[in-house]
């Protein structure tokens, strides 16, 4: 393991690397500022920049964006009550009031610190976890790794929410049947291509995620008229000292450290991940505060702000767990990251860290430095990246929608993945509008064709037959685990109504 | 009854479902492939069907328990359109007038279809950005950006 992390730092320190370390968690920052972009679109932006870097280079800077833009979206939480992404929504409840009382720098400075906090404790556990994980699963075989994938896709659907868990599973499947287009990776015949020798090589992975993503987000926050909404005035002499006292430290310091471990485990569970971490911290720490307290909760707690801020940070770094050692993305974000992985020839799994080990440890060597980074140079710096967030909507859309349009045109040179990329995004709104939620799709998308070739090889080596899945105790350990995933809201229907009966 | 955004939904994906099923019996196999336990057809008929399934239960769950009605108002479709045709656009004139022209054209067309009216404005915002743009990929990075078509046909390769 020591080897590792000395290859991992050696990579990290590259003064290339460190550049990229800053550049992601700058432009993290910004786009994850702007309201309605969040840490998944930051991402996708980024992924044509990767294919001409190294898989490592390529990867720490996607990290370094990931962080930031989860940073940047608790800035403008605190600062305009406009959360810039799912995960920062509560970052608000406490953050946008002591702002008002005219102490936004105590409330960034106190979200910097906590999602330092947060990171960095969150790095320290990934790695001693991710190569004990990463151990365990060399000994997995093509059952155990179809099997994982099934509990990948149905723990993103059983998570995502009450009322959405069919839809989840809908675009579940929808990810996969997109993912059959193109020649079949088994026998190469064509599959759904029509004759067009465009869909041969199928839908590209950057083209989707940009489509359903940045320019779907962009072009629904023009749809609800988004562009027209006055630029937010940010005051920055108002934003008041930047300094805690010792007292609010001694206050916040049991917070950060039980919301660290805390976001990092909910990180882990595939599908969870950052938004989720935060809400349940924030419910757990009210619940731990005494009834005096709890009042102010949603009124400018310190305790309040420092829960969230410190889970989602712990969070993301969490869901790189199963990214590095399963090669299975917890959340929407490392699902991009996993397909910019793969495109670079890089396979994240439990070979990873065998066979790519300067991958594997500078990514998690470069979350330390990305963590840094955020608390020294973009703390003091915040008021001028907010300067950012005054460039007015009607010139900053479509420079968004050209970053993404040439993004996916600059890697295939074909004009027809343009048309494509419209044709997908007003499908994407289409489906939005209905509410179906887009990372399940991207999921079954991303893990849909390793999920066959684990399945056909499965089948073929025991003849055709589905006792694969209940012959190793492993494999049935996962599917049960995944079986009772999808009944779990069914049961706690059932359970509801019993309850409901027994109470009248 | 009431439609609700999960009839709609729902009934699209299983008309979806539908036809990726009717398709998937016109995917091509390898000689002797239909005796195999595991061939291209066989994934996508397993979709198909989960497709199919899932469907049918999120139209029963909606009829069941109801749900929010499509609401179009406060939509700005005319602007989605507008700004969808000009990718389109974008795109086309890639290919015919090249990259420098095309990018120029289209944030100019993007920022006077979001409201910017002030010439000054349209041409300090695109200009310079577009130079830039291009000489980086062009120059510094050293990616070959094909001049266009009709700049060939007029001025030669």
């Amino acid at each position: 393991m020591l080897d590792g992390i000395f290859v991992g730092l050696s990579t990290a320190i590259m003064p290339f690397n460190i550049m990229m370390v800053v550049v992601g968690c700058f432009a993290g920052t910004f786009i994850g500022m702007l309201p309605g972009l969040g840490p998944i679109s930051a991402v996708a932006l980024m992924i044509p920049i990767t294919y001409g870097l190294d898989p490592s280079s390529g990867i720490i800077l996607m990290a370094g964006v990931y962080y930031g833009a989860v940073f940047g979206g608790s800035t403008s939480s605190i600062l305009i009550n406009a959360p810039g992404c799912s995960s920062t929504v509560v970052t608000s409840f406490d953050g946008y009031p002591i702002a008002q009382r005219g102490q936004a720098g105590k409330a960034l400075a106190l979200a910097a610190y906590c999602s330092f906090t947060g990171g960095t404790v969150g790095a320290i556990i990934l790695l001693f976890a991710a190569p004990a994980l990463a151990t365990v699963s060399l000994s997995f075989q093509s059952g155990d790794y179809f099997a994982l994938m099934v509990l990948g896709l149905t723990a993103v659907a059983a998570f995502s929410g009450k009322g959405q868990v069919i839809k989840a599973m809908i675009m579940t499947v929808f990810g996969l049947m997109i993912a059959t287009m193109g020649a079949d990776v088994m026998t190469g015949v064509p599959r759904f291509t029509f004759g067009s020798l465009d869909l041969l090589d199928g839908v590209s992975f950057l083209l989707l995620a940009m489509a359903t993503f940045a320019l779907t987000e962009v072009i629904m926050s023009v749809m609800k008229g988004q562009h027209l909404e006055k630029d937010p005035e940010i005051n920055m002499a108002a934003l008041g000292s930047m300094k805690l006292s010792k007292e609010e430290v001694k206050e916040v310091a049991p917070t950060v450290a039980r919301s660290s471990v805390f976001g990092f485990i909910i990180g882990v569970l595939p599908g969870a991940g950052a938004t989720i971490a935060s809400f349940l911290a924030y419910g757990m720490e009210r619940n731990f505060a005494s009834a005096k307290e709890k009042l102010k909760f949603g009124k400018g707690s310190l305790r309040g702000l420092a829960a969230p801020e410190t889970a989602n940070n712990a969070a993301s770094t969490g869901s790189f767990v199963p990214l590095l050692t399963l090669g299975i993305p917890g959340s929407g974000t490392t699902a991009i990251m996993l397909g910019a992985l793969i495109a670079a020839g890089v396979q994240p799994g439990p070979r990873l860290f065998v066979d790519n080990p300067d991958v594997f440890w500078s990514v998690i060597i470069s979350m330390y430095f990305g963590n840094l980074v955020l608390l020294i140079l973009n703390l003091p710096l915040i008021p001028y990246i907010s300067r950012l967030l005054a460039i007015p909507r009607p010139i900053l859309i479509p420079l968004i929608l050209f970053f993404s349009v040439t993004g996916v045109y600059l890697v295939s040179f074909n004009t027809f993945d343009i048309q494509m990329m419209v044709f997908i995004t007003v499908i994407a709104i289409f489906l939005k509008m209905l509410d179906f939620p887009m990372a399940p799709m991207l999921l079954g998308y991303i893990l849909g064709d390793i999920m066959e070739q684990n399945l056909s090889r499965s089948m073929v080596l025991s003849d055709g037959s589905l006792s694969f899945l209940w012959e190793r105790p492993l494999t049935l350990t996962i599917m049960i685990i995944a079986v009772i995933l999808l009944l779990m809201p069914l049961i706690s229907k059932l359970l509801g109504k019993r309850n409901k009966t027994a109470a009248s | 009854m009431v439609i609700t955004k999960d009839h709609i939904g729902g009934l699209a994906f299983l008309c979806l479902s539908a036809a990726y099923g009717y398709y998937t019996g016109d995917i091509p196999m390898l000689p002797g492939d239909e005796y195999e336990p595991f061939n291209a057809q066989t994934l996508p008929t397993v979709l198909a069907f989960m497709g199919g399934i899932l469907s049918i239960a999120l139209i029963v769950n909606a009829s069941k328990n109801g749900g929010e009605r499509l609401s179009l108002q406060g939509y700005d479709f005319g602007i989605v359109i507008k700004l969808l045709v000009l990718v389109i656009l974008f795109g086309l004139a890639l290919e015919w007038v090249g990259f420098l022209l095309s990018t120029m054209l289209f944030l100019i067309g993007g920022y006077w279809v979001l409201g910017e009216r002030r010439w000054k404005m349209l041409i300090i915002a695109s200009l310079p950005f577009s130079v830039f743009i291009w000489f980086s990929l062009s120059q510094l990075l050293d990616i070959y950006l094909a001049p266009g078509r009709l700049i060939t046909m007029l001025f030669g390769g």
